[in-house]
């Protein structure tokens, strides 16, 4: 008896270290992904996808966005990093030249899908001639406007404006309705909002803003002054709010949703957000507008896929790339739930069939662009950026030139480090 | 010599004592003294440069003008916290149920988090939809709403008044503390002696609750030389960044610029300057209690 117990423990004990073993590799076929929480939803949706259709299973986590860069750069010096990443499209050129990131140039270049990618995901994602990652889930910069207002105004709500002039004559003439109706808005304390929205008017119009080198143009060629000259009249013209000079960017969205703003730049996030929380809200969307009618443009932002150095499933993480570049992904795991696909030939699709403004905003990935330098955040997103004091000594204190000059300044010196 | 007296059996206590500050405190100060000698970047690289970082952060023109800013910031919000917790201590020290309840309500804002507080203050700022706005025009203290984080003056107000009311129950807890400790027979001797309340104030509550009082001034001080979120979070350094305090522009550098080598000399440099002046307060303090 004692003796079929052990020989029936040892069986046990065998079966179940064979069992640990078995879920053992089975767990070592999961792979993981970070993403920023921003992202999150669009990410969380293709990793379902995925889940239901592939054997080996990916598991989402969620980092706060200002956290990204550092644990990514501290996971990469520990050696210990996720399979897969999706952060900041900005991002992209210092992590490539750190070296954070595998060479993707083999798989993506023979990928057909790859051609069909937003040119600017295609430009962020090379680095000396190398492919380091492609588009995931993009968002793009729109001028988003108020229907309602634009009928009170007497103005045609079919019709946004479609050059700096007409923005500015369609926010005077919004404004006119009422000292706390305003024509537009705009976080006037945010870099990154304003490179976002504000930008794309510039460059639409021909200009090159950021210099990629120490030699490089910075804030050159039509639309710079152009750009900061109307909003500065705007904001003369008290069109803007007070409060936009101080917004950090925490208003960005709250403040068209009081009903009493007639414009804003903003993205194409807001379309879900609107139509969710504020029903009541009749909106366009329109691509934001350039010194002529043709100089429509965009900012292609948005989170880019990786992998990161050092990633343990690069296979599987590879595979993860190659299929959610595929039409099943792209229109069943994003514009099926509301998101805009990477692929440009995939803008016009069934899902957005019912709400054309998705369609524009689609669209907008085609004509967007995106800076492709290094030290993005010294130039932009920090709260002394030259960008951003450009914008508040040109709009607000009315020192255009003066503002240009100094900032263009600051670029090249930041750029030649 | 028995086991509890063995000089190794004192050490053997210590031990774990010594052991946690080497590990959480003393190796990442090294880690930070050697960071602040590199030009490391988060985004890798980076080698030994020497004092460079130090030399920089003295030709830093917009480190200076943070620091003076964080100065002005402790010199201002100092007295008023300490001022102000003394005063509400006096109408609270008493035991009885209504000071009990007041004492409660004030200490209340301590516990909320300062980031959320911030959060909180800055819409209530708010010029289209916060309640300071509608308080003031409804008692026509002001014409029409300010938006108060446009202007440096009026954004330093609001912050100021925001961590008032966050923070200065802190110190009045501290000085009901102290108030209550005061023997009773001394007030008493005082009053028969026919000392005024303020006579009695000046002669004997300051005087005897002088420890605290240093105490919680030096705590605060340095609370506000370490100064962040409240600037973070409601002015973002604005306008033109002038609202950078001395952590902010620390954060700026080591986690937006990423330059850890830079952050760590700067972290340094504040560090140091925090050690110098709490350390003279401290001297003060001894020789005023010594004369």
């Amino acid at each position: 008896m004692k003796s079929f117990t052990v020989s029936n423990l040892m069986k046990c004990g065998l079966a179940g270290a064979a069992l640990a073993l078995f879920s053992a590799s089975a767990k070592a076929d999961d792979i993981n992904i970070w993403a920023r929480s921003s992202a999150a939803n669009a990410v969380n949706h293709m990793a379902d996808l995925w889940n239901t259709t592939h054997k080996d299973k990916i598991a989402v986590t969620v980092i706060p966005d200002n956290q990204m860069v550092t644990k990514l750069a501290t996971s990469v010096t520990a050696g210990d990093v996720p399979d897969l990443i999706s952060f900041d499209l900005i991002y992209m050129p210092d992590f490539m030249k750190a070296g954070y990131l595998i060479d993707l140039t083999k798989e993506l270049s023979a990928d057909p899908n790859q051609a069909k990618v937003a040119k600017a995901f295609r430009e962020l994602g090379t680095f000396e001639g190398k492919i380091y990652g492609t588009g995931f889930t993009p968002d793009v910069s729109i001028l988003l406007y108020n229907k309602g207002l634009f009928k009170k105004a007497g103005l045609d709500p079919e019709k946004p404006p479609t050059t700096l002039a007409e923005l500015k004559d369609d926010a005077a003439k919004i404004h006119a309705l009422g000292p706390d109706i305003y024509g537009y808005y705009f976080s006037g304390n945010c870099g990154g909002c304003n490179i976002f929205t504000v930008a794309p008017m510039m460059w639409g119009s021909g200009a090159h803003l950021l210099p990629a080198n120490g030699q490089d143009k910075a804030l050159d060629g039509p639309g710079v002054k152009e750009v900061l000259q109307t909003f500065q009249d705007m904001w003369k013209g008290g069109m803007v709010p007070a409060s936009a000079q101080a917004d950090t960017g925490a208003n960005f969205q709250a403040t068209f949703e009081t009903g009493k703003i007639g414009m804003q730049g903003s993205g194409g996030f807001a379309i879900a957000a609107l139509k969710d929380k504020h029903p009541e809200i009749d909106f366009g969307i329109a691509y934001l507008p350039g010194i002529k009618a043709e100089n429509a443009s965009s900012f292609v932002g948005g989170d880019v896929i990786a992998v990161p150095k050092g990633s343990k499933h690069a296979d599987i993480a590879k595979a993860f790339i190659a299929w959610e570049l595929t039409d099943d992904a792209q229109l069943n795991g994003l514009a099926k739930n509301n998101i805009l696909p990477s692929r440009t030939d995939l803008a016009d699709n069934q899902f957005f069939k019912a709400e054309p403004r998705y369609v524009t905003t689609a669209k907008a990935v085609g004509i967007g662009q995106t800076p492709w330098v290094f030290h993005f955040n010294d130039m932009v997103n920090s709260d002394s950026s030259p960008w951003l004091q450009m914008l508040q000594t040109a709009i607000f204190d009315g020192k255009v030139d003066d503002a240009i000059a100094a900032a263009r300044e600051s670029l090249k010196s930041i750029a030649s480090n | 010599m028995s086991l509890t007296h063995r000089p190794s059996t004192g050490f053997a206590y210590l031990l774990p004592a010594i052991a946690f500050t080497a590990v959480f405190v003393l190796y990442p100060l090294l880690q930070l003294v050697y960071f602040s000698m590199t030009d490391k970047s988060l985004m890798g690289g980076g080698g030994y440069i020497g004092i460079a970082n130090y030399v920089r952060a003295f030709n830093d023109k917009a480190f200076w003008q943070a620091l003076r800013f964080t100065l002005l910031y402790t010199a201002f919000l100092t007295p008023l916290l300490m001022g102000l917790g003394f005063l509400l201590a006096l109408l609270t020290m008493r035991n009885s149920p209504l000071p009990k309840l007041t004492r409660g309500i004030i200490f209340l804002p301590v516990v909320i988090g300062l980031g959320s507080s911030s959060l909180l203050w800055f819409w209530l700022f708010d010029q289209q939809v916060g309640l300071v706005n509608r308080l003031l025009v409804d008692l026509h203290i002001i014409a029409q709403p300010l938006a108060w984080f446009t202007a440096v003056g009026t954004g330093f107000m609001a912050i100021c008044f925001s961590i008032t009311w966050k923070v200065v129950g802190f110190a009045m807890i501290l000085f009901v503390a102290a108030l209550q400790s005061i023997g009773q027979e001394m007030e008493e001797a005082a009053i028969i002696d026919g000392a005024s309340y303020w006579q009695r104030v000046w002669r004997i509550f300051i005087p005897l609750s002088r420890r605290t009082l240093l105490m919680a001034t030096l705590i605060s001080a340095i609370g506000s030389m370490l100064a962040f979120d409240q600037f973070y979070i409601m002015t973002g350094g604005g306008p033109r960044g002038q609202t950078f305090t001395t952590v902010y522009f620390v954060y700026q550098n080591s986690f937006v610029f990423f330059k850890l080598g830079y952050g760590a000399a700067l972290s340094i440099i504040l560090a140091a300057i925090i050690l110098a002046g709490s350390t003279l307060q401290v001297w003060l303090s001894r020789r005023s209690a010594g004369s």
